[in-house]
């Protein structure tokens, strides 16, 4: 369906029920859309909802209410069939390389499977598309016939995004990507991420907590905390001109690898720690570590509005 | 001034791999050393070695450890025990896993104080305070799974700091915390080296919390110190190719958004697989045949500064 956004979500919001006690509200009602060809960063601490949200765009989770549409098709309370259809069009990558691959099936079978499910190719036909996506995952075609043991974490990584890419999806959604690598391993996945995404345009949706990482690959960044979004914004105004409190506090404490810029960075130390989303603040979520709080900020939850080029939900952010 | 660390020339063995080969540094009262490397490069094995923790599968041959002057190698191991958390402490990544989750905060600080709880309950609540744990009476008598990780981690600051040790081994203290929590942990130790003079020993592999917080680095690469100094000229100037490569792989704030990232082709070789000469020759693309055959040895190659590189003159 053309002029639909690769995926628009809506009022997303994924609450999980607690034993006992209220339920976790690791998703609380969050909205975006990406472009076709767009790569989206969405960042925050850990449990602030990333992963939940990854998992409900691709139909892996149980969505409380709200709306996804992958493509122009509805994927909340969609059927098999429907949800089969829209997968094809969107994969997922995730952190972990090593329980993301069947250790009982060769690299080739786990790149093929895909197109082989979907009678989109087989015999020889298949393991020459095989050995095509292998070699642009900078892979070899002759590691199609080994073992995913063989493989070192970034190796894993690649055969991962190589099979991923096999059904050239509109959509792929990454999750942590490189946070389980090493520094000069990560660079060589990051570097793969951008050639694919210039060859293939596919949209982008890149969570990480890396916000080094992010800025790299992303065209626009969603920040989120306790289960919303605080910012959203494009990149450089992201970056040079945070508008939501915690954005500008998550810069702060970033490090710089770079000791002149590290020591002379004014040092705004968030204090606190992020409350658990089985017990939201009033109004705004982020009241209680915020430098900025006025008593406002207790009682009255901030809009989502637009200043700038941004999009923040804050009662004072910076114009 | 004598050290308040020095070790000297380990060498650890695993099967006939030398997976730590001639590591050695010192650390000043109140200095913070990094130690940093890519992930299996020995920087744990380092850290335990200190603090004679090795474990069975792990031969130390040759080398020493002296805290203050004092060769920790003659002790038996009844004084080591006294050692350890008095004189030196250590931190780990897991927080939550090296607290007991059986035993309560109070009692797990107090333990540093070889006195119970009942009689050390002022110096422990003093203790919390001092990293940082708000509400430190209720604290105290909880258990870790109540903490966060944040808050798991100030404890065992705490219990390891209690006994005023000269000398703290941090071994990825904040690897598994959240950048805001990362930053108050390192303003804490940063804020121990200045006040009480601290000797830490910092391991990591993250490039952005060297430069935060360490005077002086370590590079490890396969077992070896690849390159050592303070930490701005290791920076302005790295004199090892590794330290280079490592450094232009990392996305920076100032770069241009998906400008090719500097990789290092292949990857670390596995201990069973070091190679002669230098142990990074596979990977580097400064070597030659002198590199593949004979192993660099550290060498000052500016003030203070050492490189184990035949070619490090030729550095970028
Ligand atoms: N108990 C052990 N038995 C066998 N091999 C070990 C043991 N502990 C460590 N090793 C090996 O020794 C080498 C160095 O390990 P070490 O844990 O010191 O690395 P590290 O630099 O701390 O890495 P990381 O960044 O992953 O923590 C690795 O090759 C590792 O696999
Ligand atoms: N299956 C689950 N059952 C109950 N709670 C969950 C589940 N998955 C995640 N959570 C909780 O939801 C919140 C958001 O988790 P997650 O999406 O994994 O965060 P992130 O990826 O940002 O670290 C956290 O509080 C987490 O503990
Ligand atoms: S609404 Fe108030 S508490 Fe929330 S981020 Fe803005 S200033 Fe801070
Ligand atoms: S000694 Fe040779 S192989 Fe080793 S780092 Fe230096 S130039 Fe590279
Ligand atoms: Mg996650
Ligand atoms: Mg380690």
């Amino acid at each position: 369906m053309s002029g639909a956004p690769a995926l628009r979500v809506t009022d997303l919001a994924v609450h999980y029920p607690a034993r006992n006690g209220p339920p976790v509200r690791a998703v609380d009602g969050i909205s975006f859309a990406l472009e076709a060809h767009e790569t989206l960063g969405l960042v925050g601490e850990s449990g602030c909802g990333k992963s939940t949200v990854a998992r409900a765009i691709v139909g892996l989770q149980t969505v409380t209410h709200g709306s996804v549409m992958v493509d122009g098709t509805e994927i909340v309370g969609a059927g098999r069939a429907a949800l089969r259809a829209a997968r094809a069009g969107m994969q997922m990558v995730f952190q972990d390389p090593v329980t993301s691959l069947n250790p009982r099936m060769t690299v080739g079978a786990a790149v093929g499977e895909p197109l082989l499910v979907r009678g989109l190719a087989r015999g020889a036909a298949l393991r020459e598309r095989v050995a095509l996506l292998l070699t642009e995952c900078g892979l070899r075609p002759e590691d199609a016939a080994r073992y995913p043991h063989q493989f070192s974490g970034g190796q894993r990584q690649r055969i991962v995004i190589a099979r991923a890419l096999a059904l050239r999806p509109a959509l792929l959604v990454c999750d942590e990507p490189v946070s389980a690598l090493d520094v000069s391993v990560r660079a060589q996945i990051l570097n793969l991420l951008v050639d694919l995404q210039r060859a293939h345009g596919m949209a982008c949706l890149f969570v990480s907590h890396d916000l080094a990482v992010v800025r790299h690959v992303c065209d626009r960044v969603a920040v989120m905390y306790l289960g919303h979004l605080a910012e959203l914004a494009p990149r450089d105004a992201l970056f040079s001109a945070p508008r939501h409190p915690y954005t500008r506090a998550l810069l702060a404490a970033v490090p710089e690898p770079d000791p002149v810029a590290q020591r002379a960075k004014p040092r705004v130390p968030l204090v606190g720690e992020i409350p658990s989303p089985a017990r939201m603040p009033s109004g705004c979520r982020f009241h209680t570590r915020c430098p900025m709080a006025q008593p406002v900020c207790r009682e009255t939850e901030p809009a989502w509005r637009e200043v700038g080029a941004s999009m923040v939900a804050c009662h004072f952010p910076n114009e | 001034m004598t050290p308040a660390l020095a070790v000297h020339d380990l060498r650890l063995l695993i099967g006939g791999a030398a997976v730590v080969d001639g590591v050695g540094f010192a650390v000043a009262p109140g200095e913070v050393m990094a130690l940093v490397g890519e992930s299996g490069c020995g920087k744990s094995l380092t850290a335990h070695a200190i603090m004679r923790l090795l474990p069975d599968a792990v031969r130390q041959d040759r080398g020493y450890v002296a805290l203050d002057g004092d060769n920790l190698s003659v002790l038996s191991e009844r004084q080591m025990r006294l050692v350890r958390g008095r004189r030196m402490s250590m931190i780990f990544q897991e927080p939550q896993a090296a607290l007991d989750p059986l035993s309560t905060v109070g009692a797990q600080v107090a333990e540093g104080t070889g006195s119970p709880l009942r009689q050390a309950r002022a110096a422990v609540l003093a203790m919390l305070d001092e990293v940082g744990i708000a509400d430190p009476a209720r604290r105290i008598d909880q258990y870790p799974f109540e903490l966060s990780g944040g808050m798991c981690q100030r404890v065992m600051i705490a219990s390891a700091l209690i006994a005023r040790p000269a000398v703290l081994i941090a071994d990825e203290p904040t690897t598994a915390l959240d950048v805001t929590i990362q930053a108050q942990i390192l303003d804490l130790l940063r804020r121990l080296a200045i006040e009480r003079g601290t000797a830490i020993v910092l391991i990591t592999h993250d490039m952005g919390v060297v430069a935060d917080i360490a005077d002086r680095v370590a590079v490890m690469y396969a077992g070896r110190i690849a390159e050592t100094g303070d930490t701005a000229a290791i920076f302005a100037r790295p004199r090892h190719p590794y330290t280079a490569l490592l450094l232009a792989a990392l996305p920076r704030r100032t770069d241009v958004p998906r400008s090719r990232l500097a990789v290092i082709e292949g990857r670390v070789p596995a201990p069973s697989e070091f190679p002669t000469g230098c142990r990074f020759a596979g990977r580097c693309p400064l070597a030659d045949a002198r590199c593949r055959a004979e192993t660099p040895l550290l060498r000052e190659v500016a003030r203070g500064h050492l490189s184990a590189c035949w070619h490090a003159e030729a550095v970028r």
